[in-house]
Order: C-alpha cells, then structure tokens, then sequence
C-alpha cells in the first residue's frame, strides 16, 4: 500500500464564493480640475465623512492619485459611485 | 471682491452683478457643446470588466445625463433670483464644475499645477478661474 501526499486541489465553488462575499471599492483618483475644497465637501456631502476624514481621503488623492472612499455590496458601489459621477469626480469600482 | 454667496436667514443670498449672472447663463450651454469633455464626463465605473461595465450602464441608462439637465434647468431657471434654497445652490455649483471640466479639456488641463502655468490671455483661461471662485464660495455656504 501506498500513501501520497495531500495535494491541493482548485475548487472553483469555493473560489467563486470567497470572491462573490468580497465587497466593492469605489475609488476616486486625482484630476487636476475639480477643487480640494469642492473633493472634501462631497466626501462629506455623499458619505458623511467627519471633515478630518474627508480631508485625508481628499489628500490621499491629491499626494498618491487615489482613494478608496467607500466599500460594500456591488449595488452600493454602483450607487455610490454614479452619485460620485454627478458630482464630477473619477470614480471606479474594484474588488480585490 | 464681496463673497457672491452668502447665509442667510431665507436661504442663500446671492451677490452677483448683472454681468456675472448673464456669465453663468453661457454655462448650460457651453456644457452641452462640451459633449463628454473627452470622456471627463462619461467616467467608466468598471474600467476592467466590459461586461459588468455594459450591465452598469444598462442599469443607470440615461440618468445621469438627465440629472445634469435638470440641474442646468434648475440654474437658468433661477438665475435671477436673489435667494437660493438649498438644492438649487447644488444644482448651481454641479453646472459650475461641469462647466469647468468642458473648459479644462477645451485648454488642454491634465495635470496638476496648471493654475501657474495657464495662459490667463485665453478667456477660457479666466472663466475658469472665476468658475473656480463661485464654486469655492458655494462650498463655504453649503458646508
């Protein structure tokens, strides 16, 4: 009789469920028109960010080109983001 | 220069000269001759993924095109108005960005510190700023 090693095996379900309970991120990055202080006040209008937290988002983007500015189910992200759109802002959804 | 909005008991007061306001009544159409303004208005949410992108799209239709007329509606329906509620100084000051994207693209702005290195000649180049100017004041009396 002989034994092998356990071996790692790919198991697609599991795989596509991990992925499916991950959430959105809805990302805005730099542009070069819109003002820092019209950023920080949407941050705070959208999401009801506390004015020192919409101020690092903003600067976030401003000094690395983006943040992560909220997070959850994709309807959510969309949501988020298409109200980030009407305000003029680049915002994209990403899962990581 | 006198702040051109300003809190009010009623609402918000605007300080605008005959001039200014018929400045602000170029911008709903100076948007829409703008188009997307080089795609600056018709931002992707799913850059990566085609699929998901066209269903995105699908599902919001033609808001958000309509959602900016209406706020240009809101803006040269109002432009007279000595007080401004407050949905309607929103509506104000996402037509001014808009205009201020259109003119971005129009002068070729794509990166940052362009405020130091602009033709101020161009008068896109001072509408811009000016543009600038209006939607700084409306954050203050928004915030």
């Amino acid at each position: 009789m002989t034994t092998s090693a356990p071996q790692e095996v790919d198991d697609p379900l599991v795989d596509e469920k991990h992925s499916a309970d991950r959430p959105w991120q809805v990302v805005v990055w730099n542009d070069p028109v819109n003002l820092m202080s019209y950023v920080v006040w949407v941050f705070r209008k959208l999401f009801g960010h506390p004015v020192d937290e919409a101020t690092r988002l903003m600067l976030q983007v401003h000094n690395e080109g983006r943040a992560i500015v909220s997070s959850g189910p994709l309807e959510k992200a969309e949501f988020d983001c298409h109200r980030l759109h009407h305000h003029g802002l680049w915002a994209t959804l990403e899962r990581p | 220069m006198s702040a051109p909005f300003k809190r009010s008991r009623k609402g918000i007061a605007v300080n605008l000269t005959h001039a200014e306001r018929a400045l602000l009544a170029t911008l709903p159409e100076l948007v829409v001759e703008g188009g997307d303004a080089g795609g600056r208005l018709a931002y992707q949410a799913h850059t990566a993924d085609a699929p998901t992108e066209e269903a995105y799209q699908t599902l919001v239709g033609d808001s958000l095109d309509t959602a900016r007329a209406d706020d240009r509606k809101t803006l040269a329906s109002t432009l007279e108005e000595a007080v401004l509620d407050e949905n309607t100084a929103l509506a104000w000051m996402r037509v001014v960005g808009d205009a201020r994207i259109v003119l971005a693209h129009r002068l070729g702005i794509d990166r940052d510190g362009w405020e130091e290195t602009i033709d101020r000649s161009s008068s896109d180049a001072v509408l811009i700023s000016y543009l600038g100017f209006i939607q700084d004041s409306l954050v203050s009396v928004l915030d």
